[in-house]
């Protein structure tokens, strides 16, 4: 049985979701082994229906739970094919104990995180709860502000997890309804164009090569764990940005899309930044260039996106000269700094660069973060720099009814 | 579809080249491992297999070394027959795209589980295979207790057995809960093919094994796999506890096709009294005490009971 | 083999393992001593140390059944050409279940001392039980 490939306009109005799942078809996933739920679902459910109109060759394995969806891929991706899956939230929650199988047994899965805060209480919204869940599990993390960016970095990512210098698991993530739901002009790339960037999938240690028996998944005690462990991340550490800025330059020359592995808006001059996921990355640019105009401020936006590996060096560099930085974290940081904050001030120990940082919690559960508070951060960001130390409390909440809430 | 391996004696059977192999960690006189050995042995045919978390799974997958001669996987607890699910739809997929490596053969997936992976934690996960229908095999090796933990009461743990989370003491007598029917449970998906086997019986379980190896579709076989450490016996003695246990039919041996039709496989010429079997094995010891001598009466009656329903059933022919 | 002097940087990713060095065709069809198995095949290991009792064999009495072959858990009886050709002392763990179910009288299989030699023990081998009345 072929496939038929799919006539794509040059621009297509879609939103993140079904971005995803086109660039699912277009790399001709072989198993999809999934479990809906909100706001991921209509990823898988968009794979289902190019498989049953006959645009992608493969398998969907509709399972009975997240972890089974992840169970499956891992036995697929072990057996020796491409994989793709996509969950949030609870799911993602349900599948941690595979996330770290997975990346273990260095399988280059593709999972689309479609980012929703965690119960309780219960909440279908995006915030980055899920995504900073996953930051420890082994797994490469992409982080995509908008649907163009959704489906191109799906690309990226099956290209990076499956060299064979890499071999680990990668997540694309995107904000609940604001990226997944939103419907937005995306260039599209043909079917041709797509399959050919990421190129056929090249088996390694595969368990259907009946001649070459393999033992996946084996018990390593005190004498072995931990150098598998550091061999995991010695990976992580030096061979994934390398590849990742090949794939971004091979990107870059087929459809004139560049991408980095940290971007950075206004940062040239900047004085002010913040440091945000997501799409509250556009809103920040958006008020940054404000700030410029209206305020006088050299506000700037630093966006991640590649949240893991963490790219120190990178960010490094790109904070030079700032005077403050503000953190913006998505996720209830329950007791402690938001982990953009302590990953910064990691940067900053030891740097010779003396920005003030201050941490914002905001969004949570998918409230809004508006101009006005990215407003008002930029002014509390340029006093602490004329200041040369906080003039705020270091952790404050944006956006949250009731007394005012900030703490040390 | 690749041809059936003929085994019409023990002489012919034991030409098999094993693709399981010794200096594993399971204890000695494990029954796991025999029954692998019989599983892998019913067919020449290429095999894809798993275990979940458990006593098979950390005794032959130690770093290092691996006692499996076919590719195998491991992930997690519940999860083993999910894994080879997967592999399973990976085979189908690159069937169809003409990307399999070696295109002329079929190979078999086979999951392996003990009882509290099966009966417990990877129930849902089983379930979901059998109901999705992917052509694959799920073994219980079900020893009745979490034996790589220890010995703490499963679902499959019966009545009166004495594990270190259902212990007997002063005032209890043990395990207070039947033993989950799994086999039924798993038959009720209307999967083709459904059986409990023994390890004693090698004939009637390769039999088994090699039907449901040939069927289309999800098998589900639990085994009894008596456990010299937490039944308590010799490990001499695993034959003869097999034994006991099929002749006493405290495990009778049967098959349900297609999710309705029930036939036994097994009659034991001379029927053992189940007190016999208890006797056999520390677990039971205590029930031989004064006052809980009417649960042994209690374990016959029951016994009894399964043995009348399943002849029925088989009568029934339905 | 991977051994636990080995730093970090000299294994497999994923701890993976291989069964057999270079490619096998038709493993069900080769016996184990054609086989090119990997060091990290536990065929390759031993468990002798686990007995403090071994099985030894007797020809003698044998009459090829393979009752101990099938029941074996450790793949430790030697059987080609449906003839028991004897005890793979590596791999044994010395359970006994062999000599349990072997049916001949005497018993073509019994229990020793590890350190027992085998010929004084087929010297000393028992007579036919007689069947009592």
């Amino acid at each position: 049985m072929a496939f038929d490939k799919m006539e794509l306009n040059e621009i297509e109005v879609w939103d993140g979701n079904f971005a995803a799942a086109q660039a699912l078809r277009q790399v001709q996933v072989d198993v999809v082994s999934a479990y809906p739920i909100t706001p991921s679902t209509p990823i898988v459910e968009g794979y289902a229906k190019f498989l049953a109109d006959g645009y992608v060759e493969g398998e969907f394995m509709m399972v009975e739970s997240e972890h089974a969806a992840m169970s499956g891929c891992i036995g697929a991706s072990a057996a020796g094919g491409r994989v793709a899956t996509a969950t949030s939230s609870q799911g993602f929650a349900l599948m941690v104990e595979t996330l770290y199988q997975a990346s273990g047994m260095r399988l280059p899965i593709i999972l689309n995180v479609v980012n929703r805060a965690l119960a309780a209480p219960l909440n279908v919204n995006g915030d980055h709860s899920d995504m900073y869940l996953g930051r420890d599990s082994g797994w490469i993390q992409f982080d995509s502000y908008n649907p163009q960016q959704a489906y191109d970095l799906n690309f990226i990512a099956f290209k990076v997890a499956e060299d064979h210098e890499v071999r680990l698991p990668a997540m694309v993530h995107q904000d609940g309804f604001m990226t997944s739901h939103t419907a937005q002009g995306v260039k599209t790339l043909s079917d041709d164009e797509a399959y050919g960037f990421v190129g056929e999938f090249k088996p390694m240690n595969d368990m259907l090569d009946l001649e070459n028996p393999v033992t996946h998944g084996v018990q390593t005690e005190e004498d072995w764990h931990f150098e598998h462990k550091a061999r995991q991340h010695h990976d992580l550490m030096t061979k994934v940005f390398p590849k990742i800025e090949e794939a971004f330059d091979a990107f870059e020359k087929l459809t004139g899309r560049k991408y980095n592995i940290v971007e950075e808006y206004m940062t040239d001059d900047a004085e002010v930044a913040v440091v945000a996921l997501g799409t509250s990355v556009e809103t920040a640019v958006e008020v940054a260039k404000e700030m410029r105009e209206q305020e006088g401020i050299k506000a700037g936006v630093i966006g991640i996106r590649v949240f893991r590996p963490w790219p120190f060096e990178y960010i490094a560099e790109a904070i030079k000269g700032i005077k403050a930085l503000g953190a913006l974290d998505r996720s209830s940081p329950n007791g402690a700094m938001g982990a953009l904050y302590n990953e910064l001030a990691g940067i900053l120990v030891n740097s010779d660069e003396k920005a003030v940082l201050t941490n914002y919690i905001y969004g949570l559960g998918g409230r809004d973060l508006t101009k006005a508070h990215l407003k008002e951060i930029f002014k509390e960001l340029k006093a602490n720099a004329d200041a040369g130390k906080p003039t705020t409390e270091l952790q404050q909440f944006i956006g949250v009814r009731g007394p005012k809430l900030a703490y040390l | 579809m690749s041809e059936m391996k003929k085994i019409k004696n023990l002489k012919e059977f034991s030409t098999s080249a094993d693709r399981f192999e010794g200096a594993n960690l399971l204890c000695p006189g494990c029954a796991h491992s025999i029954i692998v050995r019989e599983v892998l042995n019913a067919t020449n045919d290429d095999l894809i297999l798993s275990a979940s978390t458990g006593c098979l799974e950390v005794c032959t997958a130690v770093y290092p070394y691996t006692s499996w001669d076919a590719s195998w996987i491991h992930i997690g607890f519940e999860n083993g027959s999910t894994a080879v699910a997967g592999a399973e739809a990976m085979h189908k997929a690159l069937k169809r795209k003409g990307r399999l490596k070696q295109p002329d053969k079929e190979p078999k997936f086979v999951s392996f589980a003990g009882d509290g992976a099966s009966y417990d934690i990877g129930f849902q996960w089983i379930s979901g295979c059998m109901e999705r229908g992917h052509n694959m095999m799920h073994v219980v090796l079900d020893n009745e207790v979490y034996a790589n933990t220890g010995g703490q009461r499963s679902s499959a743990t019966p009545i009166g057995a004495s594990a270190t989370t259902s212990p007997a003491g002063r005032v209890s007598y043990g395990e207070k809960k039947n033993k989950k029917d799994m086999v039924a449970i798993m038959a009720a998906h209307g999967i083709p093919y459904s059986a409990q086997v023994a390890p004693n019986k090698w004939k009637d379980m390769v039999k088994k094994i090699q039907h449901g190896l040939e069927v289309e579709g999800p098998v589900f076989i639990n085994a009894m796999s008596p456990c010299t450490t937490e039944w308590k016996f010799d490990p001499k003695d695993t034959m003869m506890i097999s034994d006991l246990a099929t002749d006493s039919l405290v495990f009778p041996l049967y098959e349900i096709i297609d999710g309705h039709k029930l036939n036994i496989t097994y009659r034991p010429k001379n029927v053992i009294p189940v007190e016999e079997y208890l006797a056999a094995q520390g677990r039971f010891k205590h029930l031989f005490k004064d006052e809980y001598k009417h649960l042994i009466k209690e374990w016959q009656e029951r016994v009894d009971k399964n043995w009348e329903m399943l002849q029925r059933r088989e009568e029934a022919g339905v | 083999m991977a051994d636990n002097t080995m730093g970090w940087d000299e294994f497999e990713i994923g701890a993976m393992l291989r069964s057999f060095d270079g490619p096998i065709k038709d493993i069900a069809l080769t016996p184990q001593e054609e086989r090119n198995y990997s060091p990290n095949n536990s065929f390759t290991a031993s468990v002798a140390d686990w007995r403090i009792e071994k099985p030894i064999f007797n020809k003698d009495y044998c009459i090829d059944c393979q009752f101990c072959w099938i029941y074996c858990p450790d793949v430790s009886i030697v059987s080609r050409d449906k003839k028991m050709l004897g005890v793979d002392y590596d791999h044994c763990k010395g359970c006994a279940i062999c000599v349990e179910v072997c049916p001949t009288n005497p018993k073509s299989l019994l229990m020793f001392p590890e350190q027992e030699d085998e010929e004084a023990a087929i010297a000393s081998w028992p007579e036919k039980e007689e069947k009592e009345k």
